[in-house]
């Protein structure tokens, strides 16, 4: 089986936020103001070695928001995604400190709990209710893997920089542009 | 799908607070459909929108192919409609141009179809309320009291602002509209975005367009870029871009007082003084001279008057550039020897380039740069000017200015006769319309109107001083935000001032909402270019017709309808479209009007661009290559996409389009061309004809002038016509035979319709013939005024304009930090729109000035601190503080497309219920001061002064 | 306990950056300012580089945050079955030892003379806190090692609601435990500073042992033995830990810890809870089985004469030579 990912080519980015916008427009049901499960940062901004990346989940492969989860809400897909199920969570926030990426997203910041339900990118996979159900979009968005589409986010990059797909063809496509850019004769894909 | 009204509760929006608004979706509120069945049945509740989530999966769905309504890119994407709602948006990857990429804006289209924020039905200000009222009386209410001001100031008191966001149609008959109702005070926002550039550029080779495309950017061995951020403007041109550094290695030369997220991917970045545009072109074209870089040839053959070009840049050496652009000596010469060694190279410009009192000046430096170069007429190389609105480049070409009728044919009085041709109109019909007197020795209808950037000062002005019989009374902001004008005090003023202001948006927009009148305005719902179809022009001079993806929301209507309906009431409809069918609904069929755009638009071959041939190109965006744009089989074989003008001839001609202007490798069949003999054969004894260099398969293998009647009978080539070509080509020029035969028999002998000249060095018509450094009017180098002074004060066309009398006064001492402005990648324009859009206001919620560290640290200020800036002027804005090294010490900058908050104070209450945009902000143009290119009257927003203090 | 932290791989995209960033040449040496190689874009935002982002999400201007990961696996593969045999394999040998040892009887049987021990106020904050606490225990284990010990054989609607109640009980409960643990500590503390006497009391084992060279020995004690103030400067110090850990938890907006001083105040929160727990089992059969009278004192703050002199000698020989002896009427 496929083992999705995404990969973002930092040579590439411009952050421009169409990802962000795209995941937005994708999964507009189940998302609210504030709640931004992809967002593009720019390191070493307004100087030389400026640099933009974006940033979601990873859909790690030992991912360490399934580890901390005290209620196992997480659960990896046949395509080495990493979804949750919003019906167990329990808005700990754990998950969030143990991300690297900060993927997990809470709608409130209240104290005692009252973060609500995490959450984050689900690689347009929808969640464990049935695919395209009323239920699915409300809590998770889109399910464009179930249409055989890949994450909306990737598909509308401005500059193909965020790749998404099987892992060993995105980074295939990676690994060769970054040949290309160092040759000066070379012909681009 | 369930049709509910929700009852008398109205929508309970939470007031932003200042800046920053939040999210007001009423997710549980009542649904209403889309459809304008529906709407009108409904009539005055709080409709909603049905929404996506509201749909079932899987409903039919409909695939509508349309194209982003941002900028002039013009990015193909898939609607996905069920039961009359936009519920998706799906990438077009075989979209020649962008090939399923979108930015921020692109990738949040569908939000159009959601449209919370906008304007629900027409409305009017009575006693500093917003009452509703039915489109009838709107049409009733306004037609009357245009014919009153009419009667008492004549036609020219009405102003006709319009829109770079209107369909080619749109364009077109908006321009025919003040035409039919005997103004020129008709323009739109290409006023004071490009056209510097389409004066200079077509002053110096013919036409004032990109001279390439996009994609053709991809075969580009250098890439200039000067006062321009696409990775922010123009989002989707980095992919052509990028793969030109990645693929040919291109060096990527970004000159721009801020290091941009487009410096960030360049190999140079020259930080030059906002303003110092032409000392920093000079000052490479010193190095090239200087070394020798120079393609002598080119010039020989097809360069008038470089030769003057090389006597001004010998006042420009290596160190009075530094001296006056701050960038350092080695890094103009590395610039200068990038572009040298790398060829071909592409220069790129936007309103960093355009938006000065010098522009013209500094649109015709970065020509004669590439002209010395070489770099014109080929692929990879070229003036690649990018565009900002979705259809700016159709606006500008259907004469949606205050200058020329379509086509550029200006305003003489052979221009009207053609069109008036073109219409089957009586001349003396059209020139009846007018007013017939004359002020200040100019004629009304040959006279430029008022410009856009300052239809303010034709309200405040004193009529004595206006070439014209009074001041402007009434005025339609039809598709355009007023916060984009500097001097926003004096546009407050002016919107007081008027008897009755009339918005026609989607949105309420600044002219409805900054005023502070009780009565006399008038907001009317238009539907955006989602609601209906037509063609629309990118930059690259392509043509796509853009399908309607819904029904118009609301209760609003298209610009077409609310156009004809206005037209009724005035009483010239039988005229206005007389050549255009109409339908059951007695709408105008949009088909003939895009006929009757292709019978008129013979100067630039928009004459060959069939509604049915535009359709075929959309219907076909994968049989397109998306590096040469070129369909290399399918329907549309041979032809390029979108059929970039000139597309010469009839639409029956089949001509290809023409990809890159001024290409002497190519047969004019194929798209090739030279440089446009467009004034006269000589000048001053000397010859303005090319010498020795013609396009491909040419029988005059030599310069020649444009064809006419007279010259295809001295060539014996009349007899090519055919009869019936003859009776329409007799007594008339290439640009002016209905016919098409004189263009026909033209390129049939491999000959450019316009003729074979040079390209000019030197304008003889302007009013500097190079261009010349002069200091912006509100400098922070007093020290180089006198060596670089502005102009003397003018009156140019219908206004008095004021240079040296600015200038003379210092102000660099109170208000010591340079002021320049651009854009974000989130918003667009004025911003109502995309400020309106949720997901993208959640991105940039506050209005912000960049500053440079030093300069905050001066002034006490940390990064998000609310500070107060004040312009040179006095505007006063209470804005956050963003401290980053992108700015240099000594410049700020900000962006332009927050609006709904000034000096310090809200609007929100201004607006009518429910339309306040997410986010609102102080408006950069508040700040900004009086500047204005002598040709264009573009204003000046990128070279200013201004102090922050911490608020 | 399972393979998830046998490799920690974690983001594919970004290793093949460093991967293959050698392969990324200079630019033109003419060029004065070339541009970071993907390379060294990824040493910048592996070392934890922050930058600029329109997103208001928390800590999305950090692109990754990088700990080690260890913590991950400590707190499931030890913290977790650590906390259980906290709670149930102490009451496991607990039982076994009784089973074993006996109880520890009263010499005298009841003398029916009760002694005062703890003011009304003082055995209200001893409940405030006690009650909190074994809710805490209970949730708190849930919390941590439900999944791994309870989900498997439930169902998933019966998880769900278990899991979410812990959470819901969990958060209010700490508030009276913190206030009766604040309490406790600071009004207490007085009466449990350690003697020389207690030293011997821990060399015979309080005296609890009923064979072998411990059987019958009654150490000297004071108010507290020194099990008790061992007991008591246990539940002070890391009551103090967890209750600091859980503030950081329970009020993220309040104090805005990063994520790995979160993840940290999770670890130690663990920890101490382990501890705690493991006391509580020890302290609550000592007071209700173990010792005979024991639970008296915390019912009505009296103690029996009998279980003051064989358990408090030293206690009650102060009382009553200072003449605060009191008994209930």
């Amino acid at each position: 089986m496929a083992t999705m990912k995404f990969l973002c080519d930092t040579k590439r980015c411009i952050e421009c936020n169409g990802c962000v916008t795209a995941c937005k427009n994708e999964n507009d049901s189940a998302l609210e103001w504030g709640i931004q499960r992809r967002r593009v940062v720019t390191i070493n901004d307004g100087v030389r070695g400026e640099a933009s990346i974006s940033v979601a989940c990873m859909h790690c492969t030992d991912a360490p928001c399934q580890a901390v989860c005290p209620t196992n809400c997480f659960y990896k897909t046949e395509d080495g995604l990493t979804l949750h199920n919003k019906d167990t969570c329990i808005g700990c926030g754990y998950c969030l400190y143990a991300c690297p990426f900060g993927a997990p997203q809470f709608p409130k910041q209240g104290a005692f709990g009252s973060r609500g339900k995490m959450d984050k990118c689900t690689f347009c996979a929808g969640g464990p209710e049935e695919n395209h159900s009323d239920a699915e979009r409300q809590k998770y968005g889109a399910n464009r893997i179930a249409e055989g589409k890949l994450p909306m986010c990737a598909e509308l990059c401005a500059t193909k920089s965020l790749l998404a797909g099987d892992a060993e063809v995105i980074s295939n496509i990676f690994r060769e542009r970054v040949a290309y850019r160092g040759s000066k004769n070379a012909i681009w894909g | 799908m369930k049709l509910t009204r929700k009852s008398n509760e109205a929508p309970t929006v939470a007031k932003p607070t200042l800046g920053i608004s939040r999210r007001q979706f009423m997710k549980h509120a009542g649904i209403t459909t889309g459809g304008i069945a529906a709407a009108s049945l409904l009539g005055t509740g709080m409709m909603r929108r049905a929404e996506a989530k509201d749909i079932p999966h899987d409903a039919p769905i409909e695939i509508k192919r349309t194209v982003c309504s941002a900028c002039a890119v013009g990015c193909g994407l898939y609607a996905e409609v069920q039961n009359g709602v936009w519920t998706g948006q799906e990438p077009a990857f075989d979209h020649p141009f962008n090939a399923g990429g979108h930015c921020a804006k692109g990738a949040a289209l569908r939000e159009h179809g959601h449209g919370e924020k906008r304007l629900k039905y027409p409305m009017k200000l009575v006693d500093g309320k917003w009452k509703k009222l039915s489109w009838d009386q709107a049409f009733n209410e306004l037609g009357d009291k245009m014919l009153d001001i009419r009667k008492e100031s004549g036609p020219d008191s009405l102003y006709f602002m319009g829109s770079a966001k209107f369909s080619n149609e749109g364009c077109y008959m908006y321009r025919k509209f003040a035409a039919m109702w005997g103004t020129n005070n008709v323009d739109h926002s290409a006023r004071i975005c490009h056209s510097t550039t389409v004066a200079g550029v077509a002053n110096t080779w013919g036409y004032g367009a990109q001279t390439n495309s996009f994609n053709d950017i991809q075969n580009a061995n250098a890439i200039f870029f000067i006062g321009a951020n696409p990775a922010e403007a123009h989002p989707v041109a980095m992919q052509h871009i990028l793969i030109a550094k990645e693929k040919n290695n291109a060096k990527i030369i970004v000159v721009d007082p801020r290091f941009s997220r487009t410096a960030a991917h360049s190999d140079l970045h020259c930080a030059l003084r906002p303003g110092t545009d032409i000392p920093f072109i000079y000052g490479m074209l010193w190095h090239i001279f200087e070394n020798g870089w120079e393609d002598k040839t080119f010039i020989e053959q097809r360069v008038f008057e470089m030769d003057t070009i090389r006597e001004e840049i010998k006042k420009f050496p290596p160190k009075e550039v530094t001296h006056i652009t701050g960038v350092s000596e080695e890094e103009v010469y590395q610039a200068a020897k990038l572009m040298a060694e790398n060829r071909p190279g592409t220069v790129i410009w936007c309103m960093g380039g355009t938006q000065h009192h010098v522009g013209n000046a500094n649109t015709r430096a970065y020509c004669i740069l590439q002209l010395a170069l070489g770099n014109m007429g080929v692929s990879g190389g070229g003036t690649n000017i990018f565009r900002g609105h979705d259809n700016v480049q159709g606006a500008t070409d259907l004469g949606l200015l205050f200058d020329t009728l379509p086509g550029y044919y200006g305003l003489k009085t052979g221009s009207w006769k053609h069109w008036s041709n073109v219409w089957e109109l009586d001349y003396e019909w059209v020139k009846g319309r007018f007013d017939q007197n004359e002020y200040l020795g100019r004629i009304p209808m040959n006279t430029p109107g008022i410009p856009c950037s300052r239809w303010h000062d034709g309200v405040l002005e004193t009529p004595e001083k206006l070439a014209q019989k009074d001041r402007v009374r009434m005025a339609f902001f039809w598709g355009q935000s007023v916060n984009t004008e500097t001097r926003q005090s004096e546009v407050r003023d002016a919107l007081d001032k008027m008897d009755t202001v009339v918005v026609v948006d989607p949105f309420p927009t600044m002219a409805g909402v900054m005023h502070r009148r009780k009565n006399g305005v008038y907001l009317l719902p238009a539907a955006t270019q989602f609601e209906t179809e037509g063609s629309v022009s990118n930059s690259g001079r392509s043509q796509q017709w853009r399908e309607k993806v819904i029904e118009p929301l609301f209760e609003s209507k298209t610009d077409l309808e609310i156009m004809y309906r206005l037209s009724q009431k005035l009483g010239f409809d039988k005229e206005y479209t007389k050549r255009i069918a109409k339908d059951a609904n007695d709408m105008l069929v949009i088909e003939d009007v895009t006929r009757e755009i292709n019978r008129g638009m013979w100067t630039i071959g928009m004459s060959g661009q069939s509604p049915e041939r535009l359709k075929l190109h959309t219907q076909n965006w994968g049989s397109f290559s998306n590096k040469t744009l070129e369909a290399e089989g399918g329907p549309a074989k041979g032809e390029t996409y979108g059929l970039p003008w000139p597309c010469w001839g009839t639409p029956e001609q089949k001509h290809p389009g023409t990809q890159i202007l001024y290409n002497t490798h190519k047969h004019v069949l194929e798209g090739g061309g030279n440089f446009r003999a467009r004034y006269g054969v000589e000048y001053q004894g000397k010859n303005l004809l090319a010498e020795g260099s013609f396009s491909k398969g040419a029988e005059i293998q030599d310069g020649y002038p444009e064809f006419s009647a007279d010259m295809l009978k001295q060539l014996g080539w009349w007899d090519d016509l055919t009869a019936e070509e003859k009776t329409s080509a007799e007594g008339k020029n290439w640009k002016t035979d209905l016919s098409g035969g004189i263009q026909r028999v033209a390129m049939k002998h491999g000959c450019i319709p316009f003729g074979n000249a040079k390209a000019r060095c030197i304008v003889w018509t302007f009013p500097d013939q190079v261009p010349v450094h002069r200091e912006p009017l509100y400098t922070p180098r007093r020290d180089l005024v006198s060596k670089y002074p502005t102009y003397d004060d003018m009156q140019v066309h219908r206004l008095p304009t004021l240079y040296k009398s600015i200038q003379e006064k210092d102000s660099s001492a109170k208000y010591p930090l340079g002021l320049t402005s651009g854009r974000l990648v989130e918003y667009e324009g004025g911003g109502e729109e995309s400020r309106s859009n949720p997901w993208l206001a959640e991105l940039q919620q506050e209005m912000f000035v960049e500053i440079n560290p030093s300069d905050a640290a001066d002034r006490g200020i940390r990064n998000g601190d609310t500070v107060w800036l004040e312009g040179a002027e006095g505007g006063r804005i209470k804005i956050q503080a963003m401290v980053t090294p992108r700015v240099k010490p000594g410049v700020t900058w900000m962006p332009y497309h927050f609006a709904g908050v000034m000096h310090g104070e809200s609007l929100e209450n201004n607006y009518p219920e429910g339309t306040v945009p997410y986010v609102i902000g102080e408006s950069a143009n508040t700040a900004l001061t009086y500047g204005y290119d002598p040709v264009t009257q573009m204003q000046e927003t990128k070279a200013s002064l201004c102090q922050i203090t911490k608020a | 306990m399972n393979n998830w932290f046998k490799q920690i791989s974690l983001v594919l995209a970004l290793v093949v950056g460093t991967m293959f960033s050698a392969l990324s040449f200079a630019q033109d040496a003419a060029v004065a300012n070339p541009q970071a190689t993907e390379g060294q874009i990824w040493a910048q935002l592996q070392a934890g580089a922050t930058g600029e982002t329109t997103s208001h999400g928390q800590f999305h201007n950090q692109p990754i945050n990088t700990y080690d990961l260890r913590v991950l696996e400590l707190r499931s593969d030890w913290l977790a079955p650590a906390l259980m045999a906290a709670l149930f394999g102490m009451i496991i040998i607990f039982v076994l030892f009784i089973k074993v040892n006996g109880i520890s009887k009263l010499h005298g049987g009841f003398s029916g003379k009760l002694v005062y021990r703890w003011s009304k106020f003082d055995v209200s904050i001893h409940w405030l806190g006690a009650i909190p606490c074994l809710l805490l225990i209970l949730t708190g284990l849930t919390l941590l090692a439900g999944r791994f010990f309870f989900q498997p054989y439930l169902g998933e609607g019966f998880w769900a609601a278990l899991i979410y109640g812990a959470k819901q009980v969990h958060d209010v409960m700490a508030i009276p435990f913190m206030i009766g643990w604040a309490l406790m500590t600071v009004l207490w503390a007085k009466n449990q500073l350690p003697k020389m006497y207690d030293l011997k009391w821990m060399l015979v084992v309080g005296g609890y042992i009923n064979f072998g060279p411990f059987k019958g020995k009654h150490p000297d004690a004071g108010f507290a033995n020194a099990g008790e103030k061992l007991w008591f400067w246990a539940f002070a110090i890391f009551g103090l830990v967890i209750s600091a850990s859980g503030m950081l938890l329970l009020f993220p907006n309040l104090f805005e810890p990063s994520r790995t001083l979160s993840l940290i105040a999770l670890i130690l929160h663990s920890v101490s809870a382990i501890i705690i727990t493991a006391f509580s089992i020890v302290h609550i059969f000592m007071a209700t089985v173990m010792s005979e009278g024991g639970m008296e004192c915390m019912v009505s703050g009296y103690c029996d004469e009998n279980w003051a002199t064989q358990h408090h000698n030293l206690w009650f020989d102060e009382i009553k030579a200072d003449g605060t002896l009191k008994y209930k009427k």
